[in-house]
């Protein structure tokens, strides 16, 4: 949607330039496009004092997504456009080494139009939201974890992620991205590719709250665990 | 306690006229207190079960197994009943000798009878709040008992050798209890599924590949326990694939 949207909008839209720093792409737009990206929940706006411009933080993940999936953003690095998609990963990749696996985490998730913001304040990778966060809150926490991750490999990992995400009334999700190590090719474009990702929900289950007397309903067949309340 | 009166209330001849104090019981000290006229099974060592030899009480509908019309039950189920006080446990040998709970205590520690000491914590927890609970993959009643057990059909069950040699393949994780939810209409003949089948992954949670391996030979929901202090957590790892939004 949002990428027919900006196509139908390119010749207004002109390949927006995005400077890139050491941690965000700081994109300049009309105040539409403005709200137009606010409406498919990239970025966030910087607020100033301009009228007919408006200018948009946008995290590594969106604005490679814009460039890359969506192609309607240009990055530009101290001035110099960057026009291989390999430089801005690598710069992006060498300010931040977790870049690439969080991207890939953040892709396949963005393409089902989920929207995936920071996570930090709830301790966790990002949340995801199911509509426009001003309209709902985030329904999944999100762990990123790769073959080699060391996330969650503790039992008192699992219960305070679990915790802490049942607490503002999240699950937890894990993405689980295939096929990467420290010692595969992080370069694009091979690494995004072929790669799969897996979710998966960790929930606890509290048994004393889940005990049906099924007296008053005679199914010898069980209740599946899915019907459960989680904690 | 709601699950304790069905469990342990019964409408069985022996019954009649006495009065129940479970809660003493459950709270009792050191001493051991035995509601007069609880069940009695005896210790097989061969078996690393005990036969039930004098039946008390309406819980025999959800605990032990049935072979050729003799009852048993595993070490988890006369450890937990003989907490409660509603088993005495005899020895092989001699006759009327009770063994003390100590040493059962001891069977469940030398891990040789097939439940270790947090199997039996999940057990007893998930026991006590009237879940129905059986060992993984054991039938509640064999095929050859189908003449002479009084429940009826027989529980077709998988192949013994199948089992163990899939179980082998090579995975942390172990299926250990399959849990059914409270119900007083428990049929041993006609169980149905299980709700969902307690897992161990051992020290750390489960891989991703030890879930999956799992999952790939148990066609219910598995739940992960884990066990630490006394206190049992259990949780669910389920893949889920998020749906595509408009």
């Amino acid at each position: 949607m949002l990428y027919m949207q900006l196509h139908s909008m390119a010749p207004r839209w002109k390949w927006k330039a995005g400077s890139l720093s050491s941690c965000n792409v700081l994109l300049a737009v009309e105040p539409e496009q403005a709200e137009l990206l606010d409406r498919c929940c990239f970025g966030r706006l910087v607020l100033s004092a301009e009228k007919d411009k408006k200018w948009i933080q946008l995290s590594f993940e969106e604005a490679f997504y814009l460039l890359y999936n969506l192609k309607c953003i240009k990055i530009y690095l101290q001035g110099r456009c960057l026009e291989n998609e390999v430089d801005t990963w690598m710069y992006m990749k060498s300010q931040r080494p977790n870049f690439p696996i969080f991207f890939k985490a953040y892709s396949p998730l963005r393409s089902k139009n989920w929207v995936l913001r920071s996570g930090l304040q709830y301790g966790v990778d990002f949340v995801a939201y199911r509509h426009h966060p001003s309209l709902v809150h985030s329904e999944y926490s999100v762990l990123v974890q790769s073959g080699d991750s060391n996330r969650l490999r503790v039992w008192s990992d699992v219960h305070c992620a679990v915790r802490l995400s049942g607490s503002v009334a999240k699950t937890l999700l894990t993405v689980h991205v295939s096929g990467n190590s420290e010692k595969e090719d992080l370069n694009l474009p091979l690494c995004l590719e072929n790669y799969r990702v897996e979710e998966q929900t960790i929930c606890r289950w509290s048994p004393e709250l889940n005990r049906e007397d099924e007296t008053t309903n005679p199914k010898p067949n069980a209740t599946t665990v899915s019907d459960l309340k989680p904690v | 306690m709601e699950e304790k009166d069905w469990e342990a209330s019964s409408s069985s001849e022996e019954e009649a006229g006495f009065a129940l104090d479970d809660d003493e019981q459950f709270h009792s000290g050191p001493k051991l207190q035995f509601r007069v006229g609880s069940s009695k099974a005896r210790w097989v060592t061969e078996l690393a079960m005990a036969e039930v030899e004098v039946k008390r009480g309406k819980l025999w509908t959800t605990t032990g197994v049935i072979r050729s019309g003799k009852t048993y039950c595993f070490i988890e189920e006369a450890l937990y009943l003989s907490e409660i006080g509603e088993l005495q446990m005899l020895g092989s040998e001699d006759d009327e000798v009770m063994i003390p709970l100590k040493s059962l205590y001891e069977k469940i520690a030398e891990e040789k009878s097939g439940c270790c000491w947090e199997s039996y914590e999940v057990y007893r927890y998930l026991k006590g709040l009237g879940y129905i609970i059986r060992r993984h993959g054991v039938p509640w009643t064999s095929k050859d008992a189908a003449i002479t057990t009084p429940s009826g059909e027989c529980f077709k069950d998988k192949d013994d050798v199948t089992r163990l040699l899939e179980d082998m393949q090579l995975c942390d994780a172990r299926a250990v209890f399959d849990v059914y939810l409270p119900t007083s209409r428990f049929k041993k003949s006609s169980p149905g599924e299980p709700s969902f089948v307690a897992c161990f992954s051992g020290d750390s949670p489960p891989s991703k590949e030890d879930v999956k391996v799992l999952q790939s030979r148990v066609a219910t929901s598995l739940m992960f326990c884990h066990v630490a202090q006394g206190r049992v957590s259990f949780f669910s790892f389920n893949s889920i694939d998020l749906p595509v939004l408009p």
